[in-house]
């Protein structure tokens, strides 16, 4: 009974979808604040539905219920209790489930506590959501159905693809979703802008936590995936280059631009018409990613599943949505007012800068991956786009990114300072040039380019540091009062400066892994060693451990100094899972302070050898702490009293606000 | 059941829908953004007092963000009021709630009738295992029993009544723990012993694990000619490789037996497996899991041998040189009547063996007699 | 600078970057794009040695040979053409005999072509596409490869 349940839940959940959609429009159309009222509680609903039928499905993944093709195909009633709630993502169906509920989240948060916004706005936006809603749920009772079932039930499932079998999988794709679905509001919001004809600064502070929400999650699960990968695919690498990263990246390129460009709008009700155009397209390019991947027309590890049907249906959505979209906005921005002004080096101006430089390489990695598939429909011919291909366009695009960046936050909004701003980086600068002298006096190998990139790395980081000691004029005055000003900082400020930080932080590690990072690939035999960097790593051999689904042949492995001392033990694993015929390898990692040591086994030859792939990762860890330290950017900002404000507040202090006019 | 809660989620809907139509006005209120420019401006005081922004960018700001705000004010000034002919709102308001009527039941049930399976039950593994379902009786005598146990834990007698429904529900762990208790409670014989061994045997899927042999060699020592512990201390012998042992202690134990014994054929079958006799059709299958199929429905028993086909085909899958595997696996598709999925599963046997000239033989011969050529 | 004036330096600048971004991709395009070819097209486009290809197809069923260190020989064919491929480094955990395979890499003068990657798959039922559209091409392509994914219960769907 419990998957009927949720098939019908999911099911009313479209019908409230498309009274979502509709009654609201009609409402604001006609200026009938009743009819406009049905939004909020219509969205409360259709998420409680589609929650149901969330649970309903988790339910049936929980108790193996193998009436349930979906869970027959996808999960095994051996698999522990944590991989079976994951396995309700880890393939097409479910992770559509999980994709709808998300939207359906965030349509009833702003539903629940939208209260600071305008009815209309409130109203059309939830309707923009509705008819989302809609779409996706009528994609998957028609297409991708996680609800059907086989009368007469199997005994045992299949089992989850073993390289899904993982903790990161329990995290990963939802904050991902969390990323590009969070962005719908940001998209909803301008088509609901669109919609009314009136666009102004305030638009810009209501959007503005929603997309903030987005890009945090977005940034941790861009960056729990590039750690699942790392480690999970047995070659340590942490980027690759792949479809389905690309397709994380742009949303989070596009975000961050909308991110700064919302700012320009809020504080001076400039870049309007292009703001709304670029949450039209942060929205359109998750859209793109996650439906273009997921219906197989690129291929992909993450191609779940390939069926024509599925790809239609999305290209239909994608074109109604995004063609939909930028017509009204074809349409409607000219009409938009025109807003305030700026001088090239300016707050605006750096600003700017930065949002042509993030779309200009969002754009290249657009056309990376997407021209294979171009190519291949016009004249036939297939070819991959590589890692050189976005090594050599992507890269130079960011460094200049990179540099420009502790600029802004130095300078005045309208009329900057440029001389002053680069006085006041002086520091920063000096401290720069002494890492990329120290790299090159210290470090050997690598390559040429490689100190100047630490620089660039230091010198985002100091930028960011001196931002905030010029806003709290540490080094000018006493130390006490410092700290006052310090926690009298509004946190967006703090939150500016953790988040750029964060940023170097990740361009640091990037750079420490790839110059200057080892490998050694070789079959050795038992008591024989490799040495990698200054650790010698012996193999002791090999042995077998059973698991709850699946079996390993273990290797064990002792870490030491090269005068022996001890350093600990790593034993990476060959897993073989009887239920699909699979192996897998999992990799053994040891964190020395940032970096890292990884090993992984390949195959066991017939002379009593195995092939051993081990590598030393410098500052490897340092590339999804940065990751760390935007997220906890992007929280302070959102703590910041100034994205609160609208919010109905008790009577009392708007009364001491008309009283301070 | 299921239609009645179907029935209640749709009436819930339509009130979310309702409920607000029938207001006569809108209690929400909305935020306004004259309220973010008064914080913009207090927010530009808060800096210049703190010393964050300079006295002329704070008054030229001022200046900007008064001016958003005189303009929003404006705005909101002009606004018209709703419209003031009260009937048309009515009327519209009437039609959304009608089409809400209409929306909310008709597109979810014409979608359930076209893709729901409202006849199939729900069949979670877990529960599946424990209680069959249409065996609502033997479900509550078992409950019965057990709370009668729980209170009265030295009652042998007790757990000598459920052991053997715990075995034929496939409660081989319940069904061993209950056996201990009998021998402990009721004294060692040799019946129970070897009915203890029975079901370490099922709890370890079929494999006579070394304390079930234990239990049936003291089995022995206590009644030569128990016949259960004779079987399973062949079927060890089997399982250890031993197939000439067991062959030697199943013809005993069959020269030995009453004609009429149920469980002479069964033995039989067994002995042809080792002595690589054709295979009875139904071979395969623990004992235990076969003492569990015949009491089940014959929906119930189809499912279960799908389920043991499709395991047994993943494993050839998986590794091909098991012929004996494809044998049972190509006959248990004829037996299914999927003649198709037959042919293709000798095809792929034959494709595993091919290194294999007199396995392959093998295969053909069973293709020839059972016609699934061309 | 008046309001027009700066419109054109924020348009100027706009179209500069983009200028910059075109320069870098096709530039890049020039030197980093790799071309898929089946067996067959090596043999019949005639692919210089030296110049990088994908090369994808099934491993031949028996020719895999494993040497000395890390090095294996084995041979890629699309059923109409074999190519011989030489790798050093560790075979992805789904490399198996029989099974589809993309390596890159170039031909040397000897006809070889020897790998330096070998694409590693994620699922024992899931085909590179580009190798699935060369297998049906080359008329190679068995529905058996499709069935292998399917389901192997006969359980009916609704």
């Amino acid at each position: 009974m419990i998957p009927e349940l949720g098939h019908y839940a999911l099911m009313l959940a479209f019908g409230l979808a498309l009274i979502q959609g509709t009654m609201p429009i009609v409402g604001t159309r006609t200026k009938d604040p009743v009819l406009m009222s049905v939004a909020a509680p219509v969205a409360l609903a259709q998420f409680a539905f589609v929650a149901i039928a969330f649970l309903a499905l988790a339910e049936c993944y929980v108790a193996s219920d193998f009436s349930v093709l979906n869970v027959f195909e996808n999960s095994n009633s051996q698999m522990p209790l944590i991989y079976r709630l994951t396995s309700v993502w880890g393939n097409h169906e479910g992770s559509m489930m999980l994709w709808i509920s998300i939207l359906a989240f965030f349509g009833a948060l702003v539903a629940a506590f939208g209260n600071n916004l305008p009815v209309v706005l409130k109203a059309n936006a939830l309707a923009v959501q509705g008819w989302i809603a809609a779409a996706f749920e009528l994609f998957i009772l028609m297409t991708s159905n996680p609800f059907l079932r086989i009368p007469d039930a199997p005994f045992e499932g299949r089992d989850l693809n073993p390289i899904l079998q993982d903790p990161g999988l329990a995290f990963h794709p939802p904050m991902l979703y969390l990323g590009y679905v969070g962005f719908s509001i940001a998209f909803s919001f301008a088509i609901a802008a669109l919609l009314e004809g009136r666009i102004d600064a305030a638009w810009a502070r209501w959007v503005r936590p929603w997309v903030l929400v987005a890009w945090m999650c977005l940034t941790l699960g861009i960056a729990g995936g590039s750690y699942w990968s790392y480690y999970e695919l047995g070659w340590g690498g942490f980027w690759f280059w792949d479809p389905v990263e690309n397709a994380s990246l742009m949303p989070w390129l596009a975000g961050t631009a909308l991110l700064h460009s919302a700012v320009v709008m809020e504080k001076r009700a400039a870049l309007k018409v292009w703001t709304i155009l670029l949450a039209i397209l942060t929205f359109s390019l998750s859209l793109m990613g996650t439906f273009l991947v997921r219906s197989g027309v690129l291929t992909s590890v993450h191609a779940f599943a390939v069926d024509p049907r599925r790809g239609i249906f999305i290209l239909a959505i994608l074109v109604l949505f995004i063609g939909g979209a930028l017509s009204l906005y074809a349409w409607r921005a000219p009409l938009l007012k025109q807003g305030g002004l700026f001088a090239p080096i300016s707050r605006e101006g750096a600003l700017v800068f930065n949002n042509l430089f993030l779309t200009s390489a969002c754009a290249t990695v657009l056309v990376g991956t997407l021209y294979p598939l171009a190519l291949q429909a016009l004249t036939g011919e297939k070819i991959s786009v590589g890692p050189p291909f976005f090594d050599s366009t992507f890269g130079p695009l960011f460094v200049p990114l990179m540099l420009v960046m502790p600029f802004g936050p130095l300078m005045g909004w309208k009329r900057g300072d440029l001389l002053g701003a680069a006085q006041r980086l002086f520091a920063a600068a000096m401290l720069s040039a002494v890492a990329i002298a120290a790299t090159f006096a210290l470090v050997r190998g690598g390559p040429v380019l490689a100190p100047f990139g630490v620089g660039v790395a230091v010198f985002v980081m100091m930028g960011a540091a001196t931002d905030i000691a010029e806003r709290t004029m540490i080094l000018r005055l006493p130390f006490r009062a410092a700290a006052r000003r310090a926690i009298g900082l509004p946190r967006s400020a703090w939150g500016t400066a953790f988040a750029h930080f964060g940023i170097g932080v990740t361009l640091l590690g990037i750079i420490g892994v790839t110059a200057w990072g080892s490998e050694r690939i070789a079959a050795i035999k038992p008591g024989q060693s490799l040495t990698i960097s200054h650790y010698r790593v012996t193999f002791d051999g090999t042995f077998n451990r059973a698991g709850p689904n699946y079996q390993d042949i273990v290797g064990h492995f002792t870490v030491r100094r090269p005068n022996g001392q001890f350093v600990g033990v790593l034993e990476p694993s060959h897993r073989t899972f009887p239920a699909r015929d699979m192996a897998v390898t999992e990799a053994a990692l040891m964190s020395r302070g940032v970096s890292q040591i990884y090993v992984s086994l390949g195959d066991p030859n017939p002379d009593g050898s195995v092939a051993v792939r081990l590598y030393y990762k410098p500052h490897v860890l340092m590339i999804w702490l940065g990751a760390v330290f935007m997220f906890f950017g992007g929280g302070l900002s959102l703590s910041d009293r100034r994205l609160r404000i609208g919010a109905p507040r008790p009577a009392k202090t708007r009364a001491a606000l008309q009283a301070a006019e | 059941m299921l239609w009645i809660i179907f029935a209640l989620m749709t009436a819930a809907a339509i009130f979310v829908v309702l409920w607000p139509l029938g207001r006569k006005s809108a209690v929400e209120r909305g935020g306004s953004d004259l309220v973010v420019y008064q914080d913009q401006l207090e927010e530009i005081g808060r800096d210049r007092s703190a010393g964050l922004i300079g006295e002329a960018e704070a008054e030229a700001a001022r200046v900007e963000v008064s001016r958003r705000l005189l303009a929003a004010a404006d705005t909101k000034a002009m606004a018209k009021p709703p419209a003031s002919n009260p009937a048309l709102p009515l009327r519209r308001r009437r039609m959304a709630a009608v089409s809400a009527l209409l929306v909310l039941p008709l597109v979810p049930l014409g979608l359930y009738l076209m893709l729901g399976s409202p006849n199939i039950p729900g069949q979670p593994a877990f529960a599946r295992i424990k209680t069959p379902q249409g065996n609502e009786s033997i479900d509550s005598l078992i409950s019965q029993v057990e709370d009668h146990l729980a209170k009265n834990p030295n009652d042998g007698a007790g757990w000598e009544v459920i052991a053997p429904v715990y075995m034929r529900l496939g409660r081989f762990d319940d069904a061993a723990a209950a056996w201990r208790k009998a021998l402990v409670l009721n004294g060692d014989t040799a019946t129970r012993e070897s009915n203890l061994g029975e079901a370490l045997v099922g709890a370890a899927n079929g494999i006579v694990t070394v304390e079930a042999k234990q239990r049936f060699e003291r089995a022995l020592a206590l009644d030569p000619h128990e016949p259960k512990a004779r079987y399973f201390i062949g079927l060890a012998d089997e399982q250890d490789g031993n197939r000439d042992g067991a062959a030697s202690k199943w013809r005993a134990l069959l020269a030995d037996a009453p004609a009429e014994a149920p469980w002479v054929s069964f033995v039989r079958q067994s002995l042809a497996r080792v002595t690589g006799e054709p295979v009875p059709e139904t071979s395969g299958p623990s004992a235990a899991d076969m003492a569990a199929a015949a009491n089940m429905s014959d929906q119930q028993r189809t499912a279960m041998i799908r389920g043991m086909v499709a395991k047994l085909s993943d494993q050839l899958h998986a590794n091909g040189d098991d012929v004996e595997g494809w044998l049972r696996l190509v006959r248990a598709y004829v037996v299914l009547g999927d003649r198709d999925k037959a042919k293709d599963t000798a095809a792929d046997a034959r494709r595993a063996l091919s290194s294999h000239p007199d396995e392959l033989k093998r295969i053909d011969e069973l293709v020839k007699d059972l016609g699934l050529e061309g | 600078m008046t309001r027009k004036q700066r419109r054109l330096v924020l348009i100027g600048g706009g179209l500069s970057v983009l200028a910059v971004a075109v320069a870098l991709m096709l530039n890049a395009f020039r030197g980093s794009i790799v071309f898929f070819n089946s067996p067959t097209d090596v043999v019949e486009n005639h692919v210089e040695p030296g110049t990088r290809i994908r090369l994808g197809g099934l491993v031949k069923d028996g020719s895999l040979v494993r040497g000395k260190g890390l090095r294996v020989r084995f041979v890629v064919t699309d059923g109409s053409r074999d190519i011989p491929v030489t790798y050093q480094g560790l075979l992805p955990d789904l490399f198996r005999e029989g099974q589809g395979v993309v390596a890159e890499g170039a031909l040397d003068g000897s006809g070889v072509f020897k790998a330096d990657t070998i694409l590693a798959k994620h699922d024992a039922t899931y085909m590179p596409k580009e190798v699935v559209d060369a297998l049906k091409k080359s008329g190679h392509w068995k529905d058996d490869y499709a069935q292998r994914a399917a389901l192997p219960v006969s359980g009916r769907i609704k």
